[in-house]
């Protein structure tokens, strides 16, 4: 507490200022959904803002700080009843406490400011290569308003098409708005909470009232178990316990009272802060900030200022748009001015350049992306992952720091029995998350005796009707370490209530922290043993203090220095291993001093407390969950750093690093390196320290470069006794490294460093409200180990999103290369625009979504995360190899189909070059094939259309062999299985299915431009679908052949 | 990262391309070095090449299958297209009769269509037929060449044939406002209208066909006033009412004679 005083005093303008620096990042990126945002270009203008925000962002923490000065813990009850104008034992009147709430406002924290659902909408609509389509379908409407003016034949040949591309944006646009606002709408249902309700007095009168109605000078009852429902200044208390971690991050309980004890508001004890829960005991206060302008809700105003990383998901889909997006228009624009040089007219040149741009982009990709993402995130959800964001997906993919909370992610968040002495011998107990028996040995009278006092000397009871559960899922009234030992008597003893029940307690002092002790005083269960039994626990060194002999095997012995100092090296071992030691000790009253009806008195003690037998120790310690060693060490081989980031011991820190492998069993920190060496610290070499375990008080003075320092040389680490502001400091310090942090959390205080991560990851049970807003990811069931499956599905949806793409990339060169013919060779038209649209948005679509179910093609947790700057979700070599290879063969295989169609009616390859411009005359009804045959307008149109749907089933007959060839990157497809993935099928069938009811099914509606086509034509490209296939095979050997070579460098992608 | 980003100035992106687009340290030209370019260079002439040469061969293959006289399908000829000469603007045949600048384009149209078809021409390429049947050159599997068509003498047209000299039918009527208009069938190869009845559109050969010709006088059409006239061919087994296609067996065109 001490610590968190200088820090709060200390940090609060060093806090402002980095989150001044988050701010200015904010400003240029723009949250987005996989596409790139319109960007304030103006530097003058960004600079004003950016000026705006750091004003702001000054004053509100100024305002924080100023506000932290609260006064009210100093006044006294009267001038409290006068400040807030309450009476303490009638409260407000019904009619004041309506006035306070109207003035201000609900007693609950406002919720981050949500994007209004417009502005998401629109963004969808102009994001990514909507841009594009919007330009080709303005462009549309000028060339048709021309045509109309002009007064052509077929003018609303143009509008249709613009009409059509503006629908496929819109249509694609609410398709990705819907499936964010689903994965949204998941989080809104879940953060929803039952009300919390408070015990009020108004008008003289105790009520149950719902939390959000208190207002300023309310006042409240709380007792144990309770949230306080808002900052109270206490006015009565009685054996009143909060846990502050939600606040602090410790969660040690603090004492409550009404007295004064610090000048500083957080650390006095006459005030309880909002959120934070009463442990035990009961308090009766005035309420004295309500809602946003309590403490918590002050930090968690602050946090919600702290701006979104864009996600690397993010930035790669936004660098392929650019990509395929710079191919598109510097084509179009090249075409454009070839077209205009080869004097074709401007309109015509226009409609040429929306035809190159609508086979240039992929129009379903992204509404493809989104369907995967959402897929990947619905088989996290079933794994205990829930993914707010859908792109925060793949960034646990590319995570390779994570910043782990210890208590509750690696441990289970309970107290647990670990380590027993007693005999002069060490005993180990199961801390499994199941145990049913202990494996230790049971069978000395000194275990009997010290069973006995756990079981007596214990006030914390279970809650009754839960005979059914298990015993360490039980819920228990009591603090963590009477628990633990209530649970661990309970599992070795049985029914411990009935066991109390015949030891009848007659007297009790509580444990206080001046004492340092708990006692109580029994009746023996032994009818005939009239003698009272006490039993004490408490600090192991007081304990020791009052005893004079000491159990071995059964027996009382005198406690000599011999034994004394074996008792000194079991405590120093248990301490040692970060265990919270319990020492216990006992002493029978002789029945002489003592008869049954004495009576015993607490406050003057007139009983013994000194001289006693001292039995043994318990040592109990918050286990490691039995999934995290094995989920570390994968972590470890996927090349990820976990770092521990912790407010606790260091010691406790250590111990539970090394047990689940953070630290592992061979490396040293330099301390132990010390140790072993017998050399102070300073003489030793820190580079020969693997581990470092980093104390908050040290990094309060660390210069952010010893920090980096740190981070770099250190392969394990852990970092304790760490306050929330600290915990963003330790994120950022990764991110300089240029690591993709995923850091988690729980409290209120974490949500500024789980907004600053690369992915935020708040935990389902323990996690606060706040947390779980400001994380990207919600673990449901708090494990560590999800984190990793979360990581495996990361890596494996990057993978797939890449052989997506590649696949998707391909036709596009089939679908571009027809218009370029066109225009050079002035040969019909071999693929419309609309047609074009139905591979892109038709057959394409399922088998692209299918690929996002290829299982890995090799153990991809045993590889290093990628590099952000080197490994590119579309590389070079992907695009490439889809454009410049196995596009180009599809090319030339639907060619050969195109030039089929059109020699078997009668016009040979030769004659179809250079007719564009008879060809397309209406006027021209008596056009001559290469026969002599005469041909009218509509039959010749007739026959384009023909041409059309000939061209697009080549496509997607060579689709099929891309596809399967998409399924795997270096291995052979049959390495990989051509029949594992069903849903590839599903998309194959789905492909040619389609494809037969555009043709077949549709083929008489003129104004989609297919025909029914003759069956045989089917199979034209079928050699070139094969051709691919044994190409990629061919590829794929070779690299698998030759790692390093020139091939591999080249093809692989 | 947005970050990282904002801390590169203007210049260094500049040095960055530079060096992206000539490094004089590693020798690379565009990321790459001479050597890599070669090979990739080469790589791709073998790659196309090889696409090229396989394109070459499956169209050479496709032409193999493909019939040099007769086309593999003609379902899409089924009913033969109309038109007529002269072929007209938008199909309206509109002039002035004493302005010979209106009308003296037409004249010549018809002048350089009906030049084939002139008697001693026809003559010596085809061969006279019987009115009434189809003219069949089978080839019975040996190629019998030069086919000969039949004949359509020029002179047959009369009035319309513009064979008179200046003064008479040399203008087609143009010049008198008795406008004579060409109506013609679209060729198309193994045509069978009519079922040997009525009309023939008979037509086998290929070099020398000459398509048979309509012409239509109109004698006394009413001056400076707009005829919507259609032409349908009538034969057994032949539509000519399909919405979509306004060619398929008919011609619809508009005569206007403009007298001062």
């Amino acid at each position: 507490m001490e610590a968190l005083t200088k820090k709060k005093k200390k940090t609060v303008p060093t806090s402002a200022n980095s989150f001044f620096l988050l701010q200015k990042s904010e400003v240029y990126s723009v949250e987005i959904y996989g596409t790139k945002e319109l960007e304030k270009t103006e530097a003058g203008g960004g600079d004003e803002k950016y000026k705006d925000i750091k004003g702001k962002k000054k004053k509100k923490a100024e305002e924080l700080k100023k506000e932290l000065d609260l006064e009210d813990h100093k006044l006294s009850a009267s001038e409290l009843e006068g400040k807030y104008g309450t009476n303490i034992n009638k409260g407000l009147s019904s009619a004041r406490a309506a006035e306070l709430l109207a003035r201000d406002g609900l007693n609950s924290l406002t919720p981050p400011k949500a994007t209004p659902e417009i502005v998401k909408f629109l963004k969808q609509m102009v994001g990514g290569f909507s841009i594009l389509l919007w330009v080709g379908a303005v462009f549309s409407w000028i060339s048709s308003g021309i045509q109309i003016a002009q007064g052509a034949d077929s003018p609303f040949d143009n509008l249709y098409l613009g009409v059509v591309l503006a629908l496929v944006v819109i249509l694609t646009g609410i398709f990705a708005y819907y499936q964010e606002a689903k994965s949204t709408n998941i989080m809104a249902s879940f953060s929803k909470m039952v009300p919390q309700q408070a015990l009020v007095i108004r008008d003289g009168e105790k009520k149950e009232l719902p939390a959000e109605q208190l207002v300023v000078g309310d006042i409240v009852e709380i007792k144990g178990g309770d949230r306080i429902p808002a900052d109270i200044r206490l006015i009565a208390a009685q054996g009143c316990k909060v846990d502050n971690s939600s606040l602090t991050g410790e969660s040690e309980p603090q004492p409550r009272s009404c007295e004064f004890t610090h000048d500083n508001p957080l650390e006095t004890r006459n005030i309880a802060f909002y959120s934070t829960t009463c442990v035990e005991g009961t308090a009766t206060g005035v309420v004295i900030n309500t809602g946003d302008r309590t403490v918590i809700g002050r930090i968690a105003s602050l946090a919600s200022g702290v701006g979104n990383e864009k996600t690397p998901i993010a930035i790669e889909i936004e660098h392929f748009v650019y990509l395929v997006a710079g191919v598109a228009v510097s084509i179009g624009v090249l075409f454009f001015i070839i077209s205009v040089s080869m004097r074709y007219k401007i309109l015509d040149s226009i409609i040429f350049l929306i035809g190159i741009i609508v086979a240039n982009v992929p129009e379903g990709l992204l509404a493809t992306v989104t369907v995967s993402l959402s897929l990947t995130a619905k088989r996290m959800a079933k794994k205990n992952c829930l993914v707010k964001n859908l792109e925060a997906v793949e960034t646990l993919g590319s995570t390779s720091i994570i910043c782990s909370d210890k208590t509750g992610t690696l441990t289970q968040n309970r107290m647990t029995v670990a380590h027993l002495w007693f005999d002069n011998q060490i005993y180990s107990a199961d801390t499994s998350e199941d145990q049913t028996t202990q494996p230790f040995d049971q069978s000395s009278p000194t275990w009997t005796a010290l069973s006995k006092i756990v079981a007596l000397c214990n006030r914390a009871e279970f809650r009754p009707g839960q005979e059914g559960i298990p015993i360490m899922k039980r819920v228990v009234v009591g603090d963590a370490s009477e628990t633990a030992l209530l649970k661990f008597s309970e599992v070795l003893l049985g029914d411990v209530m009935s066991i109390r029940a015949q030891n009848k307690k007659v007297a009790e002092i509580p444990f206080n922290s001046t004492n340092k002790f708990q006692l109580s005083i029994h009746e023996t269960d032994d009818a005939n043993d009239k003698c009272y039994l006490l039993v004490m626990k408490g600090a192991p060194e007081r304990i020791l203090e009052r005893c004079s002999t000491i159990m071995i095997n059964g027996k009382e012995e005198p406690l000599d220095s011999e034994k004394a100092e074996a008792f000194q090296t079991a405590y120093m071992e248990l301490g040692g291993m970060g265990e919270r030691v319990l020492g216990f000790c006992h002493l029978y009253l002789p029945e002489n001093e003592f008869p049954d009806t004495y009576s015993f008195d607490t406050d003057a003690m007139n009983f013994p407390t000194s001289n006693l037998c001292f039995v043994g120790l318990l040592s109990m310690i918050d286990p490691p969950r039995s999934t995290v060693p094995d989920a570390v060490s994968k972590c470890r081989s996927a090349g990820i750093k976990v770092i521990m980031v912790t407010g606790d011991h260091p010691i406790t820190a250590k111990a539970i690093a090394r047990s689940v492998g953070i630290i592992s069993a061979t490396s040293e920190t330099v301390e132990d390196i010390a140790k072993r060496l017998n050399i102070p610290v300073e003489r030793v070499n820190r580079r020969e320290a693997t581990a470092a375990v980093v104390n908050g008080m040290e990094l309060k003075d660390m210069s952010l470069q010893e920090l980096d320092e740190i981070l770099c040389n250190h392969s394990e680490i852990v970092f304790a006794r760490t306050s929330p502001q600290q915990k963003l400091i330790i994120v950022e310090g990764c991110q300089r490294q240029g690591a993709v942090v995923a850091v988690t959390g729980d409290g209120v205080n974490d949500s500024p460093a789980l907004k600053k991560a690369d992915i935020g990851i708040a935990m389902g049970i323990a996690g606060s409200d706040a947390a779980k807003n400001a994380a990207d990811m919600v673990l449901l069931d708090d494990n560590f180990a999800s984190i990793v499956t979360g990581v495996e599905e990361g890596r494996l949806i990057f993978d797939n999103l890449k052989k997506t793409i590649a696949y998707t990339l391909t036709k596009n060169i089939a679908e571009l290369c027809p218009f370029l013919i066109y225009i050079i060779a002035s040969i019909p038209l071999p693929i419309g625009t609309i047609t074009i649209l139905f591979i892109d948005l038709g057959t394409d679509i399922i088998p692209s979504v299918a690929l996002a179910y290829e299982k890995a093609e090799s153990d991809i947790m045993n590889r290093r995360p990628r590099n952000k700057q080197k490994d590119r979700l579309v590389n070079q070599q992907l695009a490439v190899y889809s454009y410049l290879q196995i596009g180009i063969m599809q090319s030339v295989g639907a060619f050969v189909t195109y030039f089929t169609v059109y020699a078997e009616q009668g016009f040979l390859p030769l004659t179809l070059l250079g007719v564009r411009v008879d060809w397309e005359n209406s006027a021209i009804n008596d056009f001559e094939d290469s026969y002599g045959q005469q041909w009218t307008k509509y039959q010749r149109t007739y026959l384009q259309w023909t041409g059309y749907t000939a061209f697009f089933v080549s496509i997607t007959i060579q689709q099929v062999a891309d596809l399967i060839i998409r399924k795997t990157r270096r291995n052979s497809i049959f390495q990989q299985g051509l029949f594992r993935n069903k849903v590839i099928w599903v998309g194959i069938f789905s492909q040619i299915g389609i494809a037969l009811i555009l043709t077949y099914g549709l083929g008489h509606v003129t104004a989609l431009n297919f025909t029914p086509l003759r069956f045989q034509y089917w199979f034209v490209a079928v050699p070139f679908a094969v051709l691919i296939w044994v190409y990629d095979e061919v590829r794929k050997l070779l690299i698998r052949r030759y790692p390093g070579s020139w091939w591999d460098k080249n093809m692989y992608y | 990262m947005a970050r990282d980003k904002e801390k590169r100035s203007c210049g260094q992106v500049l040095a960055e391309w530079r060096a992206f687009l000539w490094d004089p340290r590693t020798r690379q030209f565009l990321g790459r070095t001479g050597t890599s370019w070669g090979l990739i260079l080469l790589f791709y002439l073998v790659f196309y090449g090889f696409l090229a040469g396989l394109f070459a061969l499956t169209m050479w293959v496709m032409l193999q299958s493909v019939d040099p006289h007769v086309p593999k399908y003609q379902d899409r000829l089924l009913t033969p297209g109309l038109m007529i000469r002269p072929r007209a603007e938008g199909l309206d045949v509109t002039f002035n009769v004493s302005q010979s600048h209106t009308w003296l384009p037409y004249v010549q149209a018809l002048h350089q269509f009906l030049e084939p078809y002139n008697d001693s021409l026809q003559a010596a390429r085809n061969a006279p037929c019987v009115p009434g049947r189809y003219n069949e050159q089978p080839d019975d599997a040996v190629p019998n060449y030069p086919k000969r068509a039949c004949r359509f003498n020029r002179s047959a047209l009369g009035a319309c044939s513009g064979l008179g000299h200046a003064g008479a039918d040399w203008d087609y009527g143009y010049g008198s406002g008795r406008p004579c208009v060409l109506v013609k069938v679209n060729r198309v190869i193994n045509f069978f209208p009519g079922r040997n009845k009525s009309i023939n559109v008979i037509c086998m050969a290929k070099v020398n066909y000459t398509q048979p010709v309509v012409a239509v006088r109109f004698s006394n059409a009413s001056a400076n006033v707009e005829h919507h006239i259609e032409c349908r061919l009538q034969a057994e087994g032949l539509r000519t009412d399909d919405d979509r296609d306004k060619f398929a067996g008919r011609v619809a065109f508009r005569l206007r004679i403009n007298r001062d």
